[in-house]
């Protein structure tokens, strides 16, 4: 409880004796194996309850409704694990999406209407870690100010015009892979939304652990006085880290427009506390330098599966906030419970 | 980021405390009289007696709940539920008193019920905060939700009218000429300021913020100043909600939505430093008469609420970014 | 671990006292997101199933007018005037056609400017900052669609005293806080034109589930409550399953749909969707899923049973894509243009002087003569429902 931002276990030391899988299990630290519990017990009892819960349709939506919130957990949770935050992804995610929509009708080719709002977002994301980094201010301060700056300026812009008639081909997270069986087993098609999700977790996470940069996130947000002593870059690092999330984000936005045959120009009410809920549930600490993006993920779906749950199990919708707080306390606590006996057995 | 117990790396040089202080809320109030002045140019319904005060009329309800988060973010916490402690307390109160609910309490009563209720939901705070060691940011994002949903929940998304003409004075009257919800929180902005300056507790606050762990060693209980601070921050949302409710004439369970993100902004722009240890209840208070006079302001002026909040989303960042960068100066000097 | 244990406790203390106050509150016969306040379900429609929306005005004995007054507003009648028109939020297709409409108006008339001003999210709070910003201001004449109707009462009251004339449309406030509410349509003409259309595709025996904002939001909640009335008077065999809640946020309101068509399978006929936000995102969901009742032949198009149906209340363009698949047949919506259109009409013509208590009707421009209901309301006309045939022919 004297919690001097002690990361335990370390999730950045490096085991060099294990072979790939037990270092794969090892990335994978115990809050997100809890998570993956709830989850599954979660599918299993409602399920079982009513079995078109885990029926492959519902099964895939859940796993497919919080795609967009998943990937951009990712860069959330490099924001976080580098002790910053960033409270004005919903907002971004909301105008980058307006611009993708835009390109797209006024006759851009389709790649380029994916790609410039990415682009845009690393340019915003460098934007806030230029003036967290350089200029100092607090990130929560920059991006609180730049969240109102993003929600008026889009409905400035677009006062509120909704996107139609979008081009044929613009619907990237409508597509999905080929159903095929091999084997008597049958796969179904899968949307694209999670293959992105899949791959791009998979990704951070790799990177995050064993590029020198990504663990020099976990340093910097870890201890930032030790991190500089040993020559890490702390603005270099914040930067990139900004950028990155920017560019998740970015790709969360394209994901967020192409869902749907209409884009609504403005932000989605309470995206952010969405997009921050996954990252610190499954089990980035706000203290920084600890963490995974795979954590994230996990509660990014499991927060789909509640939510999908709830309507299946008929609890009166209007409780559902109240057992998403509840949630969020029990994971937490849970983890700072396991955190404590951790430490205890260490003899710290 | 706040981190409740972390020891704060950027600490500015070695000009004594109250100096800092003294300067920010220089720097703060000459740019409230830069943007008066400009806003009163551009409209002369602007700088009105009759509309400054009506101005106080909108600005208590964030006022109020910005004065115990100035308290919080000094220690290098944050509490992001208060709007939803506001929620839950105007629909309780109404609940409680709803003559055709199981209640039906005596109006007076259910004001104690929903401010005792708004003390209890700080107090989970604040005891899971210092017990358990969840980081308030965590904390109190769970109980955002929670929160809410005990509104939503408890309502059933039906809100309660039809109080007695009384009750209305709190949020519609005036007293002296002076909207009666302005005394209260020139009442509280006093007391918090005495608390906060003058006072043993208050001195604590900032040592917390700046070094818990020393805090603790030199014998301030931190934990219970911790826990006592976010009980009052979830009584002054009750009394936030009991004003609200007095002003708008019903409940809803959607009250005080976005409220935390409000009274944060105006703490941050007083100049309170987000990573604990510094800020002030004049800076606070600058802060919140800042962003509602720019509202009011650019509104008179013509500029629509969308431009408006851009504005102010500048002046924020503008603000902190000046307020740095002098400060920098003064410590190179 | 005493202390641990002690926050538990007071956590749980919470949490069951807010559970056990919600308990008697929860025994209720309503539907979801439906209100408490009385309803008036209209008649049956006719045995040859003829949708004659409002036939019957129910013009019996004309209510006194209940609206207030604006106190020594200045005589400016045919002189120019400044409006300020303040929707629910700025932001959402549905308010931009609004303003369209007090655009044309405005430009029809020649001596009324009218500017739109409102929050970005359907709050209450800022919706009264608002307003109270234009009166101090001093603008000649306030328009509004309140986000709460009571809530909103006492700013609208102030505006009268200060001598400024307060019109609503599309959501009402108490009566005496305006001086009239242009009506869109009646809630029981929306929640008859809603169910009528339903069963015209699913039978008087399926079974639907509703899509809404929030349960708060009340428009919404009327209609539901009237929907529930109508539905029970004249088609008791249809089952209501259950009303979710999606914000006013289409991708939340696609996964609620998805959710419930995943949750019900074959056993849902119909989705109702409250919003034009909603209706746009259920009728995707149904697209995506496949559950669209396609009238060609396709290979894959499902069975009649597995089909399901959406009605709901929507802006053309939003809709046209489906309409045109014939995934949806019926949107259900006034003209929300003509709203806004006859809204700056009936203000002027209470600047003018020329519209006031006790009279039955109001010119209103190209919309012709409108006429008083319910006291102080201006009934813009029956809902109008948008079909394949005609949807088209409508551009916002």
């Amino acid at each position: 409880m004297t919690a001097t931002a002690k990361p335990v276990p370390t999730p950045a030391r490096r085991d060099d004796t294990g072979n790939f899988v037990s270092r794969l299990i090892s990335i994978v630290s115990s809050q997100e194996i809890i998570l993956l519990f709830v989850l599954i017990a979660l599918l299993a009892s409602v399920g079982s309850a009513n079995p078109r819960y885990v029926a492959e349709r519902n099964f895939i939506n859940i796993f497919n409704g919080n795609a967009y919130i998943a990937v951009a957990a990712i860069g959330m949770t490099m924001v976080i694990i580098s002790r910053n935050i960033d409270i004005s992804v919903g907002s971004l995610i909301g105008v980058l999406g307006t611009i993708s929509g835009t390109l797209a009708i006024n006759g851009s080719p389709i790649w380029v209407s994916w790609l410039v709002p990415i682009l845009v977002g690393a340019l915003v994301g460098a934007a806030i870690g230029f003036m967290v980094a350089y200029l100092r201010i607090p990130s929560i301060v920059v991006t609180l100010g730049l969240l109102s700056i993003l929600k008026g300026g889009l409905i400035t812009v677009t006062s509120g015009e909704w996107i139609t008639d979008l081009p044929e081909g613009f619907f990237l997270a409508q597509m999905k892979t080929p159903a095929f069986s091999i084997l008597g087993l049958s796969i179904p098609a899968i949307p694209s939304p999670i293959i992105i999700m899949f791959v791009l977790t998979l990704i951070a996470v790799l990177w995050m652990r064993y590029s020198q940069t990504g663990r020099a996130i976990y340093a910097v947000g870890g201890n930032a006085e030790a991190a500089r002593l040993s020559g890490i870059s702390e603005k270099r690092i914040l930067m990139t880290v900004f950028i990155l999330n920017g560019v998740f984000v970015g790709i969360a936005a394209v994901l967020w427009a192409t869902q749907l045959s209409i884009i609504q120009s403005t932000v989605p009410p309470g995206l952010e506390l969405q997009i921050i809920t996954a990252a610190v549930v499954g089990g980035v600490s706000i203290l920084g330098g600890v963490g995974t993006a795979f954590g994230a993920m996990i509660a990014a779906i499991l927060l789909s599966a509640i939510n999908s749950a709830l309507v299946f199990i008929d609890i009166s919708p209007y409780w559902f906030r109240a057992v998403v707080g509840i949630l969020i306390l029990v994971t937490v606590l849970a983890d700072m419970l396991r955190r404590r006996r951790t430490a205890a057995a260490s003899g710290d | 980021m706040a981190a409740s117990s972390h020891p704060i790396e950027e600490r500015q040089g070695s000009s004594p405390l109250t100096n800092i202080l003294l300067r920010q809320e220089v720097i703060l109030f000459l740019i409230l009289i830069l943007a008066v002045t400009l806003l009163a140019l551009s409209s002369d319904k602007f700088l009105t007696v009759s509309n400054i005060l009506n101005q106080g009329r909108l600005l208590t309800e964030i006022g109020l709940v910005a004065l115990p988060m100035t308290f919080i973010i000094i220690t290098g916490g944050i509490d992001l539920s208060v709007g939803s402690i506001l929620g839950v307390c105007a629909i309780v109160l109404g609940y409680m008193w709803n003559p055709s609910g199981p209640f039906q309490l005596p109006l007076e009563a259910a004001i104690i019920v929903s401010l005792a209720l708004g003390t209890l939901c700080g107090l989970v705070n604040g005891l899971i905060i210092v017990y358990i060691g969840v980081p308030p940011l965590i904390t109190t994002l769970a109980t955002l939700a929670l929160y809410r949903g005990l509104a939503e929940g408890i309502s059933q998304a039906r809100s309660v009218r039809g109080y007695p003409e009384w009750f209305f004075q709190l949020g519609q009257g005036e007293v002296l000429g002076v909207p009666t919800q302005l005394w209260v929180l020139v009442f509280f902005v006093i007391v918090t300021a005495i608390i906060l300056s003058r006072t043993v507790f208050g001195r604590s606050l900032y040592a917390i913020g700046n070094n818990e762990l020393g805090a603790r060693f030199s014998g301030i209980p931190t934990g219970l100043y911790k826990i006592i601070i976010y009980a009052f921050s979830g009584f002054m949302s009750g009394m936030a909600a009991w004003i609200f409710v007095s002003r708008v004439t019903t409940t809803r369970s959607d009250m005080g939505s976005g409220l935390e993100l409000d009274a944060i902004a105006a703490v941050v722009l007083g100049g309170t430093s987000i990573f604990g240890g510094t800020g002030s209840i004049v800076g606070t208070v600058i802060g919140f008469v800042l962003i509602q006079l720019l509202k009011n302001g650019l509104s008179l002026a013509g500029v629509t609420t969308d431009g408006t909040i851009v504005v102010i989303g500048t002046v924020l960042i503008l603000a902190i970014l000046i307020n740095n960068f002098i400060q920098r100066r003064t410590n190179a000097a | 671990m005493r202390k641990t244990l002690l926050v538990g406790l007071l956590l749980t203390t919470v949490l069951v006292l807010g559970f056990a106050l919600a308990m008697p509150a929860a025994a209720q016969d309503r539907w979801d997101g439906a209100d408490d306040l009385p309803v008036s379900p209209l008649e049956c429609p006719a045995m040859d199933g003829e949708m004659a929306a409002t036939d019957e005005p129910a013009a019996m004995e004309a209510p006194e007018y209940d609206g207030g007054q604006a106190v020594n507003a200045p005589d400016l009648a045919g002189q120019d005037i400044v409006l300020v028109d303040v929707p629910k939020l700025v932001g959402i297709g549905y308010f931009a056609a609004t303003t369209l409409g007090e655009q044309q108006a405005a430009e029809e008339l020649g001596n009324v400017t009218v500017t739109t001003d409102a929050p970005t999210e359907a709050n209450i709070d800022d919706q009264i900052a608002v307003i109270d910003n234009y009166i101090t201001q001093g603008v000649n004449g306030i328009l509004f669609a309140a986000n709460d109707p009571v809530a909103i009462a006492p700013v609208l009251r102030r505006a009268l005293e200060a001598g400024i004339h307060v019109v609503g449309y599309d959501a009402n406030s108490e009566p005496d806080a305006r001086e009239w509410f242009v009506n869109q349509a009646e809630f029981n003409g929306i929640a008859k034109a809603m169910v009528d259309s339903m069963v015209a595709e699913i039978g008087d025996a399926g079974s639907f589930a509703i899509v809404t904002s929030t349960f708060t939001t009340p428009n919404q909640a009327r209609w539901i409550a009237e929907m529930q009335a109508y539905q029970e008077k004249c088609y008791p065999g249809m089952t209501w399953l259950e009303t979710v809640e999606a914000q006013e946020d289409n991708q939340l309101s696609f996964n609620q749909a998805t959710t419930l068509l995943n949750k019900y399978g074959p056993d849902v006929d119909g989705l109702f969707a409250m919003t034009s936000v909603a209706t746009p995102a259920a009728a995707e969901a149904v697209t995506q899923a496949g559950l669209c009742s396609v009238d060609s032949a396709s290979a894959a198009a499902p069975s009649a049973e597995e089909a399901v149906a959406v009605v709901g209340l929507a802006t053309p363009n939003a809709m046209k894509p489906y309409v045109n698949d014939s995934c949806v047949k019926s949107v259900v919506l006034w003209n929300p243009i003509d709203l806004g259109y006859a809204a700056v009409y009936v203000m002027r013509a209470v600047v003018d002087g020329e519209f006031g208590p006790g009279d039955t009707t109001v010119e209103a421009g190209r919309l012709g003569t409108l006429t008083v209901v319910n006291g102080s309301e201006v009934l813009l006309g029956p809902p109008f429902i948008y079909t394949a045939e005609n949807i088209n022919d409508f551009d916002f």
